[in-house]
């Protein structure tokens, strides 16, 4: 038996799954994005002992029995991943994963993952990733923009979706640049505003930026990621943005990625153990 | 000798000879832009260099990150041509790529600068720098844009501006304009389109013997040498060399499975970076929209000034979205193309096509594509890490 290894390696967090070879998830561990970034992720491997670790030789290579396959924008520093595959796949294998009951594959539908340093909506269609957009390089419509202005405003990131549920005014942060954007933020504290109605707008301004990458026109919308998680409204806005569809948030948003990558890997497994549809030429030759 | 050593060398002699006729007080020197009229400034009996060349030059070796700075602070935006500002940068800072690379101090001094707008406006705003500061003569040849179709109205228009330079040049150098001489140029010009026409069509193969990453570096002549024998008989090398390898089977991208189309500029100073991904992908990028751009299948020396007109109005960038719209899709089906890569260049919106909506009417085609911000020249509008997802991500859904 194989454990088949996730590691969706983040700006802001990496998040490891372990899964068993019938695709169930076995163990998931996460933790701060810090470096030297290697050192970190076979840290995460590691766990907290609570768990195998994958990893042998100081954490140089892979163990016999395990499969290790790396996601996210540090994927390509990890020597010791035997695969790899973008975010973006890793996704949507996690998503379809975890509702593919709820999702079946004549279903089209929308993935909005906000990460920590971009956003992405994914168009699936016909049971496979159709087509994708990440945002443009500023971090408007991600988590380092909401995390930005939340330090500006000294004021906890978990404490921010109660904040925003108090506000009592629409206020609008018009700016793509977080730096204009905090410009924006104190010009409207120096003039009296409430910070609760700042924070709304902040949410607001969020889910605007990623509602302009692209037209959502599938019936069905599934939030992923950290950032949609843990700010419920933000999963609230994009309801009233887009009225009629369906929203369904995965339920372990966080470690889509991870349980996605953890996928690749088995069904890599599953393909290379399956006997060719066709003979090949010298089996045709050497019955 | 490889084709890449031919080019090395057909690139460095004609920079060395260049430098040597900037220091010859009996030769003269034309700047000109990289769809200029070359040809004529040949005949007239200049020796021509390329801006736009050193721009590559400076972007490749990631020297514009030292000088495009300079020309901002000197009061040329960031958000204009990087081309314009690395090289205007460098010239300021007193720095060229041809230093390291053939021991050349500067760039070769102009006797004429001479711009023609059927690429973009920036290369005017590029060239009055230069007349200003080295208070040489300046000839725009001012095209009419974004054409749906080249109309013998926009050709005369365009005549008459050539004409108007060739006036210039007699009166610059005292000398009659050599009508035989220029229809000899622009003979060789179009034995030279044509052959780096085949060279390009050669990636019609399964595999493809040549990437748009090799094109790259292949076409130096085709930009600097139009109009001359060396650069017509490097294409004859050239093209032998490729045809060799198609009969062979040796691929530019071994183990070829993807075939892409490149639109827009490359990123100069992430060529590598971005070949080497591509091969990690086993995907090939066969056929581009910037290197199909020096094809000017309609010269003809019989009616040098009017087929030259036509060619240099007739390219992609200075035409409109419906022909841009066709010119790709057909591109694709020739090419037996998978995706077509959109690069999104900050400083050249003239040469970024995504902008208008066409990714999505060649969708309704069922062209497949992708947008990757970047640059040509500027690496602080690139992140190498953004455009790895975007590419491989879209791979992935090919």
């Amino acid at each position: 038996m194989t454990t088949y290894w996730g590691v969706d390696c983040g700006s802001t967090e990496i998040k490891v799954v372990a899964c068993d070879d019938a695709g169930r998830v076995l163990h998931r561990h996460r933790r701060r994005t810090l470096f030297p970034l290697i050192e970190h992720v076979r840290g995460a491997l590691a766990g907290d002992g609570d768990f195998e670790n994958p990893l042998v030789d100081g954490g140089a290579r892979v163990a016999e029995g395990h499969f290790v396959t790396a996601t996210g924008y540090g994927r390509g520093h990890l020597d010791f991943a035997q695969d790899k595959l973008t975010e973006i796949r890793a996704h949507y294998l996690g998503v379809r994963h975890q509702l593919g009951a709820e999702l079946p594959p004549g279903q089209d539908y929308a993935i909005i993952d906000i990460g920590g340093q971009d956003s992405k909506v994914i168009t699936v269609k016909t049971g496979d990733v159709d087509q994708f957009i990440i945002n443009r390089k500023c971090a408007a419509g991600t988590g380092a923009f909401i995390e930005e202005l939340a330090h500006r405003l000294r004021i906890e990131l978990a404490s921010l979706p109660e904040l925003e549920r108090r506000h009592d005014a629409e206020l609008t942060l018009n700016s793509y640049c977080t730096v204009f954007a905090a410009q924006e933020v104190i010009k409207v504290l120096m003039e009296g505003q409430r910070v609760e109605n700042l924070i709304h707008a902040l949410y607001r301004s969020v889910v605007k930026r990623v509602l302009e990458m692209t037209v959502v026109t599938a019936p069905s919308v599934v939030f992923s990621g950290g950032v949609l998680t843990h700010h419920e409204p933000l999963r609230r806005m994009f309801g009233e943005k887009l009225p009629g569809k369906r929203f369904l948030l995965a339920p372990e948003a966080q470690f889509c990625g991870a349980i996605g990558a953890a996928l690749h890997g088995l069904e890599r497994a599953r393909k290379q153990a399956a006997p060719p549809v066709h003979p090949s030429p010298s089996q045709e030759k050497h019955p | 000798m490889t084709a890449r050593a031919n080019v090395k060398e057909v690139m460095k002699e004609y920079l060395l000879d260049l430098d040597q006729a900037a220091q010859d007080g009996r030769r003269k020197v034309a700047w000109c832009t990289s769809v200029g009229p070359a040809e004529i400034l040949r005949a007239a009996g200049y020796e021509v260099f390329f801006p736009e060349n050193h721009g590559a030059l400076l972007g490749a070796t990631r020297m514009s990150m030292d000088t495009i700075p300079v020309a901002n602070a000197a009061g040329y935006s960031p958000d204009i041509c990087s081309y314009l500002t690395s090289d205007v940068g460098a010239w300021m800072k007193g720095i060229t790529p041809l230093t390291q690379a053939y021991g050349i101090k500067s760039v070769p001094k102009p006797d004429l600068l001479v711009y023609n707008t059927n690429q973009c406006k920036d290369v005017m705003h590029w060239f009055e720098f230069y007349a200003r500061e080295l208070k040489v003569p300046i000839y725009g040849v001012h095209s009419p844009n974004h054409l749906p179709e080249v109309t013998a109205a926009h050709e005369d228009a365009v005549v008459a501006q050539l004409k108007g330079l060739i006036a210039l040049t007699e009166q610059l150098t005292g000398k009659r304009f050599d009508e035989e001489a220029f229809r000899q140029s622009l003979a060789l010009s179009k034995q030279a389109t044509d052959l780096w026409a085949e060279v390009l069509a050669t990636a019609r193969a399964r595999p493809s013997p040549l990437s748009f990453f090799d094109a790259t570096i292949y076409m130096g002549p085709i930009v600097v040498l139009r109009g001359t024998e060396v650069a017509r008989d490097y294409y004859v090398a050239q093209l032998a060399e490729l045809k060799a390898k198609i009969a062979a089977g040796e691929a530019a991208v071994p183990g070829e499975t993807k075939r892409l189309y490149w639109d827009g500029m490359p990123v100069w100073g992430r060529l590598r970076s971005l070949s080497d991904l591509f091969k990690r992908n086993h995907t090939a990028v066969v056929a581009s929209t910037y290197c199909n751009s020096w094809i000017f299948s309609d010269f003809d020396a019989a009616d040098p000034l009017r087929t030259m007109a036509r060619a240099y109005l007739k390219i992609f960038i200075n035409r409109n979205d419906a022909y841009k719209e066709r010119y790709i899709a057909d591109t694709v089906r020739e090419f037996g193309i998978d995706g077509v890569v959109f690069l999104e260049a900050k400083t050249c919106p003239n040469n970024s096509n995504s902008q208008y909506n066409l990714p999505a009417r060649l969708r309704a085609k069922g062209v497949r594509s992708v947008v990757v911000n970047g640059d040509l020249c500027d690496l602080r509008c690139f992140s190498d890490e953004q455009a790895a997802t975007v590419l491989e991500a879209f791979l992935e859904t090919l």
